[in-house]
């Protein structure tokens, strides 16, 4: 296993890419550990535990919130009811049902896992107020799409024309503001403070998340630091706090809300990681996307960082973002010579396995093991 | 779910609104030469008193208000002195002398009544986009803008409004929002959960200068909001770019600029509105934006802003309720939201709401009409949609109208806006723009009657009367 050293060059170095002292590093060390989860339970996490320690089946993760799942999307477009047609539409268009429909689906386990750890019946759906937050993520998530594509002149989305090109770049972003707002109004509906602010954090790191990718670092150590404190803000942020919002709303103490933070942010950084290697391997056809995107935006992802260690000529290709001709080519080249998709995976199981051993803290349901369940999806997954 | 209402119909003003038997026998005096039919196009550009509406005292249960109206009135007539600083009299007497000396001409007016509402509310209301002009984002986008100085970009002109702009109507939805704050005064009781809250919470409820910490943080959400939204509907499409306005690369990047910055804005809008922890104060505003997101969707517009008559029959309701969603939404709604904070009760919110709304449609008006009323350049183009031309069109028939544009292409034309302009003038929609901009001045200060009397009171309706001013 061969890591940038400078990931573990001391505690605290992970743990900038949060908004949350974690202790996300102390997992990444101690990588195999992770079984003993039981002796750092603390008396508030396990108190409401009514299931023994048997091994739960494995449960497939949709299937189990397919009840909730089922009215999401005509939830949503109930919320974006306008006159205009236009904007009716346009701020349709994706919600279309054919994503992925991952975050909602993260929520919704996530919020029956900390319902049954604080001890509400087994099976029990996700409160009202839990899927609406299931549906404001996918909102967010949404409306941020939108506003990514005009900035990225992206063409397709989902396998479909991006919405931009339907009525041109200005509606776009207007829709995606009309999301947003919306979504905005949603949340103010619940009527907790304490979740509107969490999830108004969310909006604010896909902001700065989008400006980080705008510059590069100068300084070959933090470049690393900053890509992951990028993907923290640009993904992870949304499944952490939407994962927060919901133990709040679940009436979780400290402890468990920081669970699910912990487990979403985790999980969220994976998603990422897996995601940009697929950028490096995948087909069109089966992403739905261009390949090799992000460097055609310039953007140097983890396989290029990791490339870079054994190429240190791709420094200088990082710094002007990949714009003279024939950049793109001699990266792409550099991370399939490399074992550093490899070790980007490696990274990725890492966070992984931290998503796990902070979701193994909640007593053990269906939806605990689902969620576990989730992160070999999440790093297996082809599209 | 929260609702406020929409717009309503226009309807007759209710009597308590209307001239008093005692003013009309004293403002007929200055109007018997001028009946509403009689009046040549050209004195409808310069400021003479008009005709008996143009002259209804405001507010009749206010008589300093009412004899504030009458002595404008006078100085109208007048010939200006300029140089003469403008008095809040308190006599009638006082007020005259001082009014007829006042200098004229509406820019100072409307200026005037700015830089007075400032100091009623502490500071600047250009320090409230201070705190993130300076922040590295924004820094960093006026940096790249560098790149698209000679293009047509719109976010250039959107980030010269904040150096610098002619209008000095950039930052007055903040200096509304701090005035109602501040003529309301403190409020009734908190809600709930008083004990348990930390710092933040109280400095939310610390007064500077009669108003709340979180009224200040709500003026500012409300600017910014405002500004991102001015950033979003300057981007351009790409597909409409032409060499004129710049390449394509230049402009595609001046659309990145302007969804990043506006992003910026409005992400630091929610978190600013969630930090002041009132989930209702947080629905209202995200409302407004809601509002003016649908109202940009009403009419086409061009990469350069430039508005397409609507396909549609498009009448003055429609106009309304158009500038409603796209400007006096967010007025309204800031207003009532800070009165919400304050902890002041249903009624009080209301009035706050209606100023902001009506003060947001006479203001607009105002703006409206001023190329009717301006004569220096005959060729200066106006929008389409303004109000004295969709009061054309109801007047004259939309064929009045679209004989002066030539279509050029699907997004494209060409207008002749001197004969455009002289047709419009050639009608009653002049005039019925001014009626309709005095009523809804008329509105909004109705609705500030519920205030006690005070220095910020005074700044209100002192800016609601400068807009009636032409």
């Amino acid at each position: 296993l061969q890591v940038p050293g400078r990931l573990f060059s001391g505690p605290g170095r992970l743990s900038d890419c949060g908004g949350y002292q974690g202790n996300i590093c102390r997992p990444l060390l101690q990588l195999n550990t992770t079984t003993h989860i039981r002796s750092i339970c603390t008396s508030s996490l396990c108190s409401s535990q009514k299931s023994s320690l048997d091994p739960v089946t494995p449960s497939d993760p949709f299937q189990l919130v397919s009840t909730e799942m089922s009215t999401l999307y005509d939830d949503i477009k109930k919320e974006l009811t306008t006159y205009g047609s236009v904007l009716r539409y346009m701020s349709h268009y994706y919600f279309d049902g054919q994503g992925k429909a991952f975050r909602p689906m993260v929520v919704l386990l996530m919020s029956r896992a900390c319902n049954f750890h604080n001890g509400a019946a087994e099976n029990s759906l996700a409160l009202s107020s839990q899927r609406r937050i299931s549906m404001i993520a996918e909102m967010i998530h949404t409306a941020s799409l939108v506003h990514d594509d005009v900035i990225d002149e992206a063409d397709t989305r989902r396998g479909k024309a991006c919405v931009s090109n339907l009525h041109g770049q200005r509606k776009a972003i207007l829709t995606g503001d009309y999301i947003l707002t919306i979504s905005s109004m949603a949340l103010a509906a619940i009527g907790n403070k304490d979740v509107v602010i969490l999830l108004s954090q969310v909006i604010e790191d896909l902001v700065r998340g989008e400006f980080m990718q705008l510059g590069t670092k100068e300084d070959e150590d933090e470049r690393f630091a900053h890509y992951l404190k990028k993907t923290f803000k640009k993904t992870a942020s949304l499944l952490a706090y939407s994962c927060r919002a919901v133990a709040v709303l679940s009436g979780s103490s400290k402890d468990v809300q920081e669970v699910a933070y912990q487990y979403g942010k985790n999980l969220g950084i994976a998603f990422q990681l897996v995601d940009d290697m697929l950028d490096f391997m995948s087909t069109e056809e089966l992403m739905g996307k261009p390949t090799a995107a992000d460097l055609k935006l310039g953007l140097a992802t983890a396989p290029v960082l990791f490339a870079a260690e054994k190429y240190p000529e791709l420094n200088a290709m990082i710094m002007r973002r990949f714009s003279e001709p024939g950049d793109v080519e001699l990266a792409r080249e550099a991370v399939t010579k490399t074992d550093s998709l490899q070790q980007s995976r490696i990274l990725a199981e890492q966070y992984c396995r931290e998503a796990v051993r902070q979701i193994q803290q909640l007593a053990p349901s269906p939806e605990r093991e689902a969620l576990v369940t989730l992160t070999q999806k999440v790093l297996n997954r082809k599209k | 779910m929260f609702s406020t209402p929409r717009l309503p119909p226009r309807t007759v003003l209710p009597t308590f609104l209307r001239l008093s038997d005692a003013f009309t026998s004293e403002t007929a005096r200055t109007t018997t030469t001028w009946t509403r039919r009689n009046i040549p196009d050209q004195v409808l550009a310069i400021p003479k008193p008009l005709e008996k509406l143009s002259r209804l005292p405001f507010n009749l249960a206010n008589q300093r208000t009412a004899s504030h109206f009458t002595s404008r009135d006078r100085m109208n007539s007048n010939p200006p002195l300029l140089g003469c600083k403008r008095s809040n009299g308190l006599t009638e007497s006082v007020q005259r002398h001082a009014v007829s000396m006042w200098t004229s001409g509406r820019k100072t007016d409307w200026q005037k009544a700015l830089s007075d509402a400032e100091k009623v509310v502490g500071y600047p209301t250009s320090f409230m986009s201070l705190r993130y002009l300076l922040s590295d984002e924004l820094s960093n986008v006026a940096m790249h803008l560098r790149k698209l100085v000679g293009t047509k970009h719109p976010i250039l002109k959107t980030a010269r409004g904040f150096v610098y702009d002619g209008n000095n109507s950039m930052q007055t939805r903040g200096l509304l929002v701090l005035l109602v704050s501040k003529a309301a005064g403190p409020g009734g009781e908190w809600e709930e959960e008083e004990e348990e809250e930390e710092e933040e919470e109280s400095n939310g409820r610390t007064m500077v200068s009669g108003i709340y910490r979180s009224q200040r943080s709500l003026a500012e959400i409300t600017e910014m909001i405002h500004t991102a939204y001015l950033m979003h509907r300057g981007v351009v499409n790409l597909e409409e770019v032409t060499s004129a306005d710049g390449t394509v690369g230049d402009m595609s990047f001046g659309n990145k600029m302007a969804v990043l910055s506006g992003d910026f804005l409005l992400a630091n809008a929610c978190t600013g509105l969630a930090q002041l922890r009132n989930t209702k104060v947080v629905e209202i505003v995200s409302s407004a934006i809601a509002d003016m997101m649908e109202g940009s969707f009403l009419l086409e517009q061009d990469n350069q802003g430039v508005t397409f008559l609507p396909d549609k029959d498009w009448r003055i309701k429609d106009w309304t309720d158009h500038t409603f969603l796209c400007s006096g939404s967010l007025i309204a709604k800031s207003c009532q939201a800070a009165m919400m904070l304050a902890g002041h009760m249903m009624d009080v919110q209301k009035k706050a709401y209606n100023y902001g709304k009506h003060m947001a449609l006479a203001h607009r008006l105002h703006a409206d009409l001023l190329p009717f009323s301006d004569s220096s350049d005959p060729n200066m183009p106006f929008a389409l949609t303004s109000a004295p031309l969709v009061l054309h069109m109801e007047h004259a028939g939309r064929a009045a109208v679209t004989d002066k544009i030539t279509q050029v292409s699907d997004k494209s034309m060409k207008v002749d806006y001197k004969q455009l302009r002289l047709e419009v003038l050639s009608g009653p929609a002049v005039h019925a723009a001014k009626e309709l901009c005095y009523d809804h001045a008329q509105r909004a200060l109705a609705a500030v009657t519920v205030f006690q009397e005070s220095e910020a009171k005074s700044a209100l309706e002192n800016m609601t009367r400068a807009v009636t001013r032409f």
